[in-house]
Formats: C-alpha cells, sequence, structure tokens
C-alpha cells in the first residue's frame, strides 16, 4: 500500500463512508458518506428513493479529509487544508491509509503535515495545542470576596501550550464524526444504517479498524464496501430497466450500448484517486457482480497530475523571476522550497480543476511564492493533456494490465466506468476511449467525484429494505469466501443456421455466480410446426480479422494525408465457439400462431443444469432435459 | 423476476437430416470467484439461498410481495384522503356571511365539517380548509364568471380555520357550540325499555366536555352492578372544560376607558362564572334525573332485597323458599296483636303499680308512726317498686295489687310485696327495703 504518499501529500484518494437509512412512516432516509484519502463525500437517500450527494454545512461536496490543531481551535474538512502552510506540523492529512496498521509497518517520513510518532502499536500523531487548564475546584477562600456567594472571582486563566497525542483511529473518528453529523443534521434525524466504503485492497485488518473507528463515532455501519461495489451499485449495472429509466447509460461512440443495458456484462471500474489508481475487471450478470481481476497503481492519481502542474508553474516562475525553486521536495529541501511547494499545491488544486470544469485557459496565481516573489501564469487544456499524455497512458497501460490478468481481451470488454474526481478530465476519458473499442463507452454519467457516495447510500437503501426474516450479517456474509462461478459460456447452436463452429446465441455466460437461470425468447419463422436445436457449452475467443485499409479509404478524401492508409488494420471481435454437447431439444408447436418460444437455463449449485423450452403461454408443456 | 432477452435470430423448422442427439456432455466444473456484496440482485440471491426457496418460490414470493405492494399504494393513492370534504354543496345563506360578524359563524359549517363537528380531527381541519381555500380564494374569483371581488367568505373561512386549528379557541367554541341539541327528554315519561338507547347517546354527547378521557359509556339494559354504578360515579365527579368565553360581551373597542373595559371583564367573568355553575348544576340535575328513574337500578335493588329475604328464610329454617303473601300477612297481624296485648298489659300493670304505690305511701313507707320516711328510702322504696312490676307476670301482679288492697296499710302489705319481690328476685331483680 502506498502511505508514504498518502502521507507527504493533500492528496485525493476516497474513503468512502457509507450510508444510513432510517424508515419514517413510508420515507426511506438515507445517507451515505464517502469518505477518501484526502477528500470526503456524504450522499443521502431522498423521499422520492434517488441517492444524490449533498454539501457539508461549509457547503462543501468535496471534504477535505484533513484536521488541524491551532491554538485552541480545530479545524476539520476544508478549512484544515490552508493550514498545510503555515502549521504543517500540526496538521494531520492522508491518515486512513494508516488505519489497521501498526507504526513500523507504515512509511513516516513526512514532507507536509504532521509527522507521525513511534509510540506503540497504533501509528499516532502529536500535535501543539492551547489547552485552558480546568479550574481550581475548591474555592481558595471565601474572605476578601464581595460574591454573595463569598466564592472568590475566578482569575482569568491563561490557556497553556501542551502536547497532545492522538492516534490514527482516534482521528478517522474525529472526522467521520463530523461526517455523519453533517448528514444527520440535512436529514433532520440521526441516520439508523451506514455504509461505509473501503478501497478494494483494504485488508480485513483495515475494514475492521475502519469499522470500529466508525462505531466509536456513534456511526450504526451496515456494511464496510467495497469502491468498485460501490460504482456498479451506483450506476446500477446490469440492472436493465432501471438503468435505462436513470439515463445511466455511456454513450459510445458506435453501437446499441449507449441505449440499452445488457444483462450480463464485462465491465472495467477505473478509479483514479488522489494517490492511486484502482482498476477491477467485473462480471456483472444481471446485477450480480463478480470480481474477474484487480489491480491498483501507486503513486498515480490527482497527485500525479498536482506534481505535473507545480513542477510545470515551479519552471515557469523561475523562467520568470530567477528564483530557484525545485520541485516536489524532499525531506532534505530547504524550508522556503518546502513552504512554496504547499502553497503552490494549493493553488494548483484551484487550476486542476477549472481545467476539468471549463474548456478555456486556466490560472494559477500565487502571491510570494518564494523569496517574495508572486506567480502568475495561466495554462490551457491543450498544453495541460499534453503534460499529462504519460499520466493518461499509465492509466490505460494498468487497465490493459488488468484485463489481461483477467484473461480477457480489449475487445470483451463492454464499458467502462469512471470513479474519482481525478477521472474528471476530458482527456482522460478521450484517451481510454481511444484505447477501447468504439462500441465500448467510457462512462461518467454520474459525477465521478460523487459515484462511490451514492452507491453506497443505494446499499444503505437495499440493506435496510431486508425483508423481515433476513438480518443484515447473514447476507453479507454469504459472500465473504469466494463462490462457484460458470466457468465457460452456454449457448444454444441451431442446427442448419450455424456457420463454423460458433455458438448462435450464449445464454448464460462465464463468471456468473450460481445458481443462475437465464432466460431467452426466439423468434419463430411463421408456419413452423417443430423447433429444435442443441445447447453447447463454449469458449470465448477474440477473432482477428486483418482489414486491408487502402481500398477503403480511396474514395475517401480527406484520408488520403493519412499516413496509416497502407497499413493494414486490425479488426478484434469477440466470439464464443463450441467445446462441448450438452444437450438437443425439440419443440412441437401446438399453437400455429406462436410467434416465439420461450427457453431457460438454470445452472444449480454444483454444476447441474436444468433446461426447459416452450411456447409463450404453454409453460406446462414444456419440452426438459437434464444435465 | 426473470428477466428475457430477444435472441436476434429465427428459428425455422431444422433440416431433415437433424435427429436428436443422444450422447450429452458434462459442463465444466465451476470457478471460485469473488462475488461483491452488493446491490439488489445479490440480496435476492442471498434471499432464496437463506430462505431454501427456488427460483419459482422466489418469484411467486416477490411477486405476491409485489402485489402487495402495489394493492398497497393503490388503497393509498386511491383512498384519497377524506374524500369529499370540504366538497359539499355549500348553503347561499353560507356564503353571504359577513366576515364582520364572524363570532357568530359556524365554523364547522364554513369548513364544511357539520358532520363532524366537535370529533373533526386536525387533519381534517387542514384538508378542509385547503379544499375550502382552493374553492374560494379572491384570486380565483375575481378571475372566474362572476367577476366580483368580495373576499368576505374567504375571510370567513380563514376566521374559521384559525379558531378551529387553536386547542384553545377551538374548545371554547365547542362549549357554545349551538348546533348541538341540548334537549334532555324527561327520565319518567321514558320507556323502561328505551332507556339506554335514549340516554346513551346523550350521556356520549356530555362526555365531550370531559377532561377524564375515555367516559364510560352508558351501558345496555343487562349491565352488570359495578358498570352502571362506576357509570354514575364518574359523572358525579365529572371534571368539564366547558367554559363560556365565547359568550362574553364585547369590551367596547372604541372606549379608552379603562375604568369602563375592566367593568365589562369584572362583568364578563361573573357572568362566565354563573354560567358554568349553571351548566355543572344543569348536569348534576340530569343525572341524578336519569339516575331516579334508571330501570336498572330499580333491578338492582329488587334482585338485593330477594336475595336478602332467600337469606332470611333459609335461616328461619324453612326450605329457604321465600314466604308466601298470606303467611306474612298472618305472621304481621300476630305481631300486631301481640304489640297491641304487650301494650294493654304495660296500661294495666301501670295502674295496679299506682294502686300499690298508694298504699305503700299511706303506711308512711312502712315507717313508725310519726317519723318521716327519709327521702332515700321513698326513692329506693318507689324503685324497687317499679321493677317488681316490670318482673312480675300480668297475673302475679294483679294478685299483689289485690293482696295489698285487701290489706290495706299496714305489715300485711309489707310482707305481701316482699313475698313478690322474692319471686322477682329470682328473676333478676334486687331489692333491699323489700328484701
Amino acid at each position: 500500500m502506498n502511505v508514504t504518499t498518502a502521507q507527504t501529500s493533500p492528496s485525493l484518494t476516497h474513503y468512502t463512508l457509507s450510508a444510513s437509512v432510517l424508515h419514517i412512516s413510508f420515507v426511506h432516509f438515507s445517507s451515505c458518506i464517502n469518505f477518501g484519502q484526502s477528500y470526503a463525500s456524504i450522499a443521502v437517500i431522498g423521499k422520492e428513493g434517488h441517492a444524490s450527494c449533498i454539501a457539508n454545512e461549509d457547503g462543501e461536496r468535496q471534504i477535505a479529509c484533513a484536521i488541524s490543531y491551532n491554538g485552541e481551535e480545530v479545524y476539520i474538512g476544508n478549512g484544515a487544508k490552508p493550514q498545510l502552510v503555515k502549521n504543517g506540523n500540526n496538521t494531520i492529512i492522508g491518515f486512513r491509509n494508516l488505519l489497521g496498521h501498526t507504526y513500523d509497518e507504515v512509511d513516516h517520513t513526512a514532507v507536509f503535515g504532521a509527522p507521525l510518532i513511534p509510540t506503540s502499536e497504533t501509528p499516532a500523531y502529536t500535535v501543539d495545542v492551547l489547552v485552558t487548564p480546568p479550574a481550581p475546584s475548591a474555592p481558595s477562600t471565601r474572605a476578601g470576596s464581595t460574591a454573595p456567594s463569598g466564592a472568590a472571582t475566578p482569575a482569568p486563566r491563561e490557556p497553556e501550550a501542551t502536547k497532545k497525542t492522538i492516534s490514527v483511529p482516534e482521528v478517522t473518528t474525529l472526522f467521520l464524526s463530523t461526517l455523519f453529523q453533517s448528514a444527520s443534521d440535512f436529514l433532520g434525524v440521526s441516520p439508523t444504517g451506514t455504509v461505509i466504503s473501503c478501497p478494494a485492497w483494504f485488508s480485513a485488518e483495515q475494514r475492521e479498524a475502519l469499522k470500529s473507528a466508525a462505531a466509536k463515532a456513534g456511526i450504526p455501519v451496515l456494511q464496510i464496501l467495497e469502491e468498485t461495489a460501490a460504482v456498479l451499485v451506483g450506476y446500477r449495472v446490469g440492472l436493465t430497466q432501471e438503468r435505462e429509466e436513470r439515463a445511466l447509460l455511456g454513450q459510445p461512440e458506435e453501437g446499441h450500448k449507449g441505449e440499452r443495458e445488457d444483462r450480463d456484462k464485462t465491465v472495467v471500474v477505473v478509479d483514479l484517486g488522489e494517490t492511486s489508481l484502482n482498476v477491477a475487471v467485473c462480471k456483472t450478470g444481471e446485477g450480480e457482480y463478480v470480481k474477474l481481476a484487480q489491480g491498483r497503481e501507486l503513486n498515480l492519481g490527482g497527485k500525479s497530475f498536482d506534481d505535473l502542474l507545480c513542477q510545470h508553474f515551479a519552471k515557469e516562475f523561475t523562467k520568470k523571476t530567477k528564483v530557484a525553486l525545485t520541485i516536489p521536495c524532499t525531506e532534505s529541501s530547504s524550508q522556503a522550497d518546502k513552504r512554496a511547494e504547499a502553497k503552490l499545491r494549493l493553488a494548483v488544486e484551484h487550476t486542476k480543476r477549472s481545467l476539468s470544469a471549463s474548456s478555456g485557459a486556466a490560472t494559477c496565481a500565487v502571491e510570494s511564492l518564494k523569496d517574495g516573489m508572486d506567480l502568475s501564469g495561466s495554462i490551457n487544456r491543450m498544453r495541460f493533456d499534453g503534460l499529462a499524455a504519460s499520466v493518461y497512458r499509465k492509466v490505460a497501460d494498468k487497465a490493459k494490465a488488468v484485463i489481461t490478468e483477467a484473461g480477457l481481451d480489449i475487445c470483451q470488454i463492454d464499458e467502462v466506468l469512471l470513479a474519482g474526481a481525478s477521472t474528471l478530465f476530458p482527456g482522460l476519458s478521450a484517451h481510454l476511449s481511444l484505447v477501447f473499442p468504439p462500441t465500448t463507452p467510457v462512462t461518467s454519467a454520474l459525477d465521478p467525484a460523487e459515484v462511490i457516495a451514492i452507491g453506497c447510500a443505494l446499499q444503505a437503501l437495499h440493506l435496510s429494505e431486508l425483508p423481515a426474516e433476513l438480518k443484515v450479517e447473514d447476507v453479507l456474509k454469504l459472500a465473504e469466501s469466494p463462490v462457484d462461478t460458470t466457468a465457460a459460456p452456454i449457448g444454444i447452436v441451431v442446427p442448419g443456421q450455424s456457420n463454423d463452429d460458433l455458438l448462435n446465441a450464449v445464454v448464460v455466460p462465464s463468471g456468473l455466480a450460481l445458481p443462475v437461470r437465464r432466460r431467452v425468447e426466439i423468434p419463430v419463422a411463421q408456419g413452423t410446426e417443430k423447433v429444435a436445436f442443441e445447447v453447447w457449452e463454449g469458449k470465448d475467443e477474440v477473432k482477428v480479422d486483418i482489414v486491408e485499409k487502402a481500398e477503403k479509404t480511396a474514395d475517401d478524401e480527406e484520408d488520403e494525408y493519412s499516413d496509416e492508409e497502407d497499413e493494414p488494420e486490425e479488426v478484434r471481435t469477440p466470439i464464443t465457439k463450441k467445446t462441448t454437447l450438452l444437450a438437443g431439444l425439440e419443440l412441437a408447436l401446438t399453437d400455429k400462431s406462436a410467434k416465439s418460444v420461450l427457453f431457460e437455463v438454470v445452472v444449480r449449485k454444483g454444476g447441474k443444469v436444468d433446461l426447459r423450452l416452450w411456447q409463450s403461454g404453454k409453460e406446462s408443456e414444456a419440452a426438459v432435459a437434464s444435465i | 423476476m426473470a428477466s428475457v432477452v430477444t435472441l436476434p435470430f429465427q428459428l425455422t423448422a431444422p433440416p431433415a437430416e437433424w435427429s436428436k442427439p443422444s450422447s450429452t456432455g458434462k459442463i465444466s466444473a465451476p470457478v471460485k470467484r469473488t462475488l461483491y456484496a452488493a446491490g439488489p440482485s445479490y440480496i435476492s440471491a442471498a434471499r432464496r439461498q437463506l430462505l431454501n426457496r427456488t427460483f419459482e418460490q422466489d418469484d411467486e414470493a416477490t411477486h405476491e410481495h409485489r402485489q402487495a405492494q402495489v394493492e398497497k399504494a393503490q388503497a393509498e393513492k386511491g383512498e384519497e384522503l377524506y374524500p369529499g370534504l370540504g366538497e359539499e354543496v355549500e348553503d347561499p345563506a353560507l356564503l353571504k356571511m359577513d366576515a364582520k360578524e364572524w363570532k357568530k359563524q359556524d365554523h364547522y359549517a364554513v369548513l364544511g365539517l357539520g358532520d363532524y363537528r366537535y370529533t373533526a380531527t386536525e387533519d381534517q381541519i387542514r384538508v378542509a380548509h385547503r379544499r375550502k381555500v382552493l374553492r374560494h380564494h379572491p384570486d380565483k374569483k375575481a378571475s372566474g364568471s362572476s367577476g366580483t371581488n368580495d373576499d368576505s367568505f374567504f375571510k370567513c373561512i380563514q376566521k374559521a380555520f384559525e379558531t378551529l386549528l387553536n386547542p384553545e379557541t377551538r374548545r371554547q367554541f365547542d362549549s357554545v357550540d349551538r348546533a348541538i341539541e341540548d334537549f334532555v327528554p324527561n327520565a319518567k315519561s321514558v320507556k323502561p325499555e328505551e332507556y339506554c338507547d335514549v340516554y346513551g347517546p346523550i350521556f356520549a354527547r356530555e362526555a365531550r366536555f370531559s377532561k377524564k378521557q375515555p367516559v364510560p359509556s352508558f351501558g345496555a339494559m343487562d349491565a352488570t352492578k359495578q358498570e352502571v354504578e362506576a357509570f354514575y360515579d364518574f359523572w358525579y365527579n365529572f371534571d368539564s372544560w366547558r367554559s363560556f368565553e365565547a359568550l362574553d360581551k364585547e369590551v367596547n373597542e372604541g372606549s379608552d376607558s379603562r375604568d369602563e373595559k375592566r367593568y365589562m371583564e369584572k362583568k364578563n367573568k361573573a357572568e362566565r362564572a354563573r354560567l358554568k355553575k349553571e351548566d355543572n348544576t344543569r348536569l348534576r340535575e340530569m343525572v341524578d334525573m336519569v339516575l331516579a328513574s334508571d330501570p336498572r337500578i330499580k333491578r338492582f335493588r329488587a334482585e338485593e332485597k330477594a336475595a336478602r329475604d332467600a337469606k332470611k328464610g333459609a335461616a328461619a329454617g324453612g326450605k329457604g323458599k321465600p314466604l308466601t303473601l298470606a303467611q306474612k300477612k298472618a305472621e304481621e297481624a300476630k305481631k300486631a296483636e301481640e304489640a297491641k296485648k304487650a301494650a294493654e298489659e304495660a296500661k294495666v300493670k301501670e295502674a295496679e303499680e299506682k294502686a300499690v304505690t298508694n298504699i305503700v305511701s299511706e303506711s308512711n313507707y312502712f315507717q313508725p308512726e310519726g317519723t318521716t320516711p327519709s327521702a332515700s328510702t321513698v326513692e329506693k322504696q318507689l324503685t324497687e317498686l317499679d321493677t317488681l312490676f316490670e318482673l312480675l307476670e300480668v297475673d302475679e301482679s294483679r294478685e299483689l295489687k289485690d293482696v295489698v288492697e285487701k290489706a290495706g296499710k299496714g305489715d300485711v302489705a309489707r310482707d305481701a310485696i316482699k313475698a313478690k319481690a322474692s319471686v322477682a328476685a329470682g328473676r333478676g331483680g334486687q331489692f333491699e327495703q323489700f328484701a
């Protein structure tokens, strides 16, 4: 895990703190907090059952995960971030990833923010605070007082500077309780259940630590949910009707996937946080999500963009003012450099946001960056994309690597879902769209910065609506250990219609959790008296066609200037070859006017397969086979 | 529910050479993979697994559940809150009401709650008000066909709503609600079998003033003694919130005189107290009247008496049967005769005693001649004579008188008395002078 980054930068990973639900008459109130490494967000379920991200009392939707002690004051959230510049030693940032670890396990070099102290087992911070000493318990003297009570007038007490040690779980508790308070304030009632998200790579101890920290903050935790799962729930992947109704579909350049949601899909979730990239490949069988592969790239995230921007502006600054400024700083850097970097990082964040929000040039201005010299510069999107191209490429490469790890080809991916505020750059999604086939949508229909929080809120809603005879713990327990999934696709081969050795249609794809049931409707040509087909197990493969482009482009004038004219293009299409014959099915059509037949495949837990074929409306006269 | 996907090709009759394959293979062994515990479909799968349902059973259960939910939603939607409330045809006289006279208006009638009155809930008042406002808002009228801009009735509605929404003013209005009849029929003219039907609703009506709720009901004819007693106990300890502020005479607003205001206030207060007292008396009298001729109370009395008599009969050694009327009469006659006799005997005895006393006094209380008997002796002798005659039987006393009269003055009489006294001493008398 990447603890160094977590500590050394005002980083932007996400912690997702979960959702809470309360039933009031017939209305659900649900809230969810997405608690990231550097930013957190809160989502609630409104009266209509829609999840939405809410702003805290400061009006912030993205709440910085920072706590700063300044004298008697404690700043929590976005107010704590500017403290990094002058009060870095008393400002705690990047604490989430340290949860559930011992001091020795984590990297404890800190450039910004409060340093970890080598105490006991739990990582902890020591901060300087001013504490007003408690009033003396007994009045010193009765005599000489003019008060009717005879009590001595208390002497005004000066707050005294002391050291305060606060451990990571305590910091987390403190921070989560403020988030929970915001949710309660918004809802008007304290939510009764909460789902908290955590990164996929969180170990069991870390999840436990997060859960207990939340419990200490008085949050009723229903579940610690993986961010990937939260994204899938947030987009309602595989829930055909719901997803279409809510207009959550991505828009690919070609194909039908922008109009309708497929039942079974293979989805890549690209979660680019502030400090790390997390890619997961999942099978989404009608809303049941199975993990095929996942990967994590450290030191790749919003911080990489910050670094690039900082370096860019530092260079510009040095060029303009002739003041040397080396960024990024190391521990041995001068104090002036460190402060300059802290200032620049704060400023650059705004630049980054305006870059992703608007297409014009974004400015960056810092007063007295170093040696009393000001910085003022701007950068436009194209320039930035040029700077960030390497980062984009790394993201795409990682995604490709994880897909390969899952044993898939890039053309077999049905959709790419974006999560994490750093994926907001249009340049990144444009780059990904180029990497994936044009029929694969790169979706950011939900705000990537909010999607995890929204997913958690929905999950909390679902858990709160469990039937009375089910308990949340029992339900969640079922997924604790890996479950049986289909190993290969099952499909049908129609005699006389199949070409080569391919399946005509896949009914049950591979990677679906068992037991699984799939139903298809097959149109029947008019006047047919009997239908029959074979059921086969298949194998997913990729067909590569080489298309000579030269012929095609001949009548396209624009392409005359293209260099690729002569290069043949590879067209990759996913296919399913038949491997094992499972059964044959026949059905005599009694109703001549029938326009279709229904076919059902049920794969039971032990691998037993039940097949049924019937005419619509005549389920009792089904042709049945069992394997 | 199983979703159905339509495949993009058509089935036709299989080619003639095709035959159903006989040998079949198995599917590859399942692969273990991590499942995310998230999403509604996961929860459905968990439900099937935990409750041991097959797909079909689960379909059925979910279908039923959904059906129930839809029906519930429809029931909620279809059953508009308080249908028809505040949508009745309004009395034209009501619509022409002057808003200035709002104190005299029937607030319930204005809001269309005439049938509910004091039973109307706050929700009903709000709903009725909203519907009335929608109908009578001045903006609507101005644009309507009539073209008038008379918002008088709208003001009445607002006043009625204000009054009824505030619990205090609503109670004041309910206290003097003239639309609720307060007629109480005379208990004597009510047939016993109709008694409960007549007075039950009347008491239910009066019960609205009770601070203590719920109020025991009048009950039916076959109510137990405890129930009836509890009912009357409650009404004799009735704590009413009824008050009469609504009947206050208005203080002349134009007047600046504090004295006048105070005077009016004082008068109003006194009037309120008087009315309250009157109301309490009215209620008391009503309860008295109803109690007095309550057939149930009569029934209880008769039953109690019968029970007592039965007990008595049993104690007298009879078969426990109550005595017949003739027997009773005979007994009574006998008793009267005995009493008469005793009285006569007492009279006779008194006369005899007098005679004996005369003789005793003539004999100088049996003291030697010429001496005056001491007062104490005289008194003792007289007292002892009284006792003596009380204890003697009639014939004995007559005998004594005869003997004493025959003997006249002297010791013979004394001896006779002494002789009788010794008899009487055996019956408990104590004699000194005549010992």
